[in-house]
């Protein structure tokens, strides 16, 4: 399959335009500045606070953004014009992808820089927000795959809201259901881990094992996602 | 082109069809929806079909310029976006988004895609339909200069919007898939017998449906084609087998204001309201009554009308 950075970089325009003039989900980026300011009053002491912040943008943000972008393409009937030009799925998913991923990055910095976190290992942050990013866009784009107009989008991200924000909580019923111990494994359990490492006194494993995990994670959700992308748009 | 057979319940909703698409040429599919989504449901090869269904929209909160934009950037053409703005007949739109056109605007702006479209196929589902007169002839205008490196099917279910721009235009119905003969030519002489006088103090068609004759009033009658050599006399949107041929037909209905517009069409003058002179076929008649009453008129014939009518 081609890949061309032109007719992605097309695709990149057209969605950003059409994101900035929609007001009723641009607003989003601001979610994740305003919970930045809030718990910065609380104080970064609060435990839990950043994982909060980031796991809720993640899903607030970054999933909802590409659900969106997708559910509205099916909704207008464009997406099955697209797929009779030259743009290829891997331009389409790329060139919307880019977009959210820039967005997220920036507004992410901002929020991170607004609340004062200070990560323990820099390298091991950036890597671990970069893999989240990429993850939650898969599965926004899933969810933007099994919603056909705007408004089930959005209430499609209900779910990955539930499981993954609520997994790093889910720990508080271990003690009870043994069960929930799988919770652990989920991506925002192990991005809460890896930011709660204090800067003094963790050892390589601390890091790389949450790092792992997510890569894991980002690996099969991405190929389930590229996957679902090219099935369920054959059917159409 | 091919279509297989499709079956429903045991009846046959799609007969097997087969027809040439020569180069140069849009044909023209008058069909219900049903019909149509069966068509467009067996034309699976996007790198061969560029299918435009009736339902698509377009990405409303872009301006019409950064439209044309993307889709010249996306198909990787080398056009200029002011030449193409200029060709379109777009260039006071430009700067308005598509969500604040007007809704014959919008389609015309949607309908574009399919003159990026690189398949050699076009396939188009009710182009017309939306559009306004205007609209109508600048998009008839770009797909007459589409049609001359490409092939352009049009499903339609109406019959004027196949004849504005079809070169040669097909019924598909459940009597099956014939052909109907809209061409302008050279009419064929025929030679025109003597009537009795007899014949001409007959005051009712006689025609043949389900076994059942039924007689008309001349009046009655919009219009009467023929196809594939059988004649069908249309009244009030429906059709009756008829067991005369046109000339004779002709020669009876002389006296009733009945008038052959064309070679294979009698057509009522007294229902006439309207001459179009813009379609593919250079001119047309629209009957004021019932739906899809639109009956070619030969370029031959159009003095003759005139003549008779006073203008």
């Amino acid at each position: 399959m081609s890949i061309s950075l032109k007719r992605a970089r097309a695709i990149f325009v057209k969605d950003y335009k059409e994101f900035s003039r929609n007001y009723a989900l641009s607003i989003m980026l601001i979610f994740p500045i305003i919970i930045a300011l809030i718990f910065k009053r609380a104080g970064a002491s609060l435990p839990g606070a950043s994982g909060f912040l980031f796991n809720s943008s993640f899903v607030l943000l970054t999933c909802f953004a590409q659900a969106c972008l997708i559910a509205e393409e099916k909704e207008r009937n464009t997406l099955r014009s697209l797929m009779m030009t030259p743009a290829t799925t891997m331009d389409v998913l790329i060139g919307k992808s880019a977009l959210v991923f820039v967005m997220s990055a920036v507004v992410l910095a901002i929020s991170t820089l607004l609340f004062g976190y200070e990560p323990a290992n820099i390298w091991a942050f950036v890597a671990v927000i970069i893999l989240s990013i990429i993850l939650y866009t898969a599965a926004g784009t899933i969810c933007g795959l099994f919603s056909k107009t705007l408004l089930e989008a959005s209430l499609s991200i209900l779910p990955v809201a539930f499981i993954f924000m609520g997994a790093p909580w889910g720990a508080v019923l271990v003690k009870d259901y043994p069960v929930f111990k799988v919770l652990d494994y989920m991506p925002s359990s192990q991005l809460v881990h890896l930011l709660g490492l204090s800067n003094t006194g963790y050892t390589t494993g601390d890091v790389l094992k949450p790092l792992l995990i997510n890569l894991a994670w980002t690996v099969i959700l991405t190929v389930v996602s590229v996957i679902l992308y090219q099935r369920r748009l054959k059917d159409e | 082109m091919q279509f297989q057979p499709i079956y429903y319940n045991g009846e046959l909703l799609l007969p097997k069809i087969e027809f040439n698409m020569t180069p140069n040429q849009s044909i023209g599919i008058i069909t219900d929806l049903k019909r149509k989504q069966l068509l467009m449901s067996q034309l699976v090869d996007h790198s061969h079909y560029y299918i435009f269904r009736a339902g698509q929209s377009e990405y409303l909160r872009l301006t019409v310029e950064e439209l044309i934009t993307f889709l010249i950037r996306v198909t990787e053409r080398n056009e200029r976006v002011a030449l193409l703005m200029d060709y379109f007949a777009l260039k006071e739109e430009r700067k308005i988004k598509i969500k604040d056109l007007s809704s014959s605007k919008r389609m015309y702006v949607t309908l574009l895609r399919v003159f990026f479209a690189r398949q050699p196929v076009l396939v188009l589902e009710e182009p017309y339909f939306y559009l306004e007169e205007q609209d109508r002839r600048q998009f008839k205008r770009i797909l007459d200069d589409l049609t001359k490196e490409k092939q352009i099917l049009i499903l339609t279910s109406n019959l004027e919007d196949g004849i504005i721009s079809c070169d040669a235009i097909y019924r598909l119905n459940e009597s099956g898939f014939h052909p109907l003969d809209i061409q302008d030519s050279e009419e064929d002489k025929q030679e025109v017998q003597k009537q009795d006088e007899a014949n001409i103090t007959l005051q009712k068609i006689s025609t043949k449906r389900n076994d059942k004759v039924i007689l008309f009033n001349p009046p009655e009658i919009d219009f009467i084609e023929s196809v594939e050599g059988s004649i069908l006399v249309h009244v009030g949107g429906e059709n009756y087998d008829c067991a005369l041929t046109l000339t004779e037909l002709e020669q009876r209905l002389l006296n009733f204001g009945f008038f052959r517009c064309h070679r294979s069409y009698i057509v009522n003058l007294q229902k006439v309201r309207e001459i179009i002179t813009w379609t593919k076929n250079s001119y047309s008649l629209r009957l004021n009554t019932g739906q899809d009453a639109v009956v070619p008129l030969s370029r031959s014939k159009l003095q003759e009308l005139k003549a008779l009518l006073n203008i």
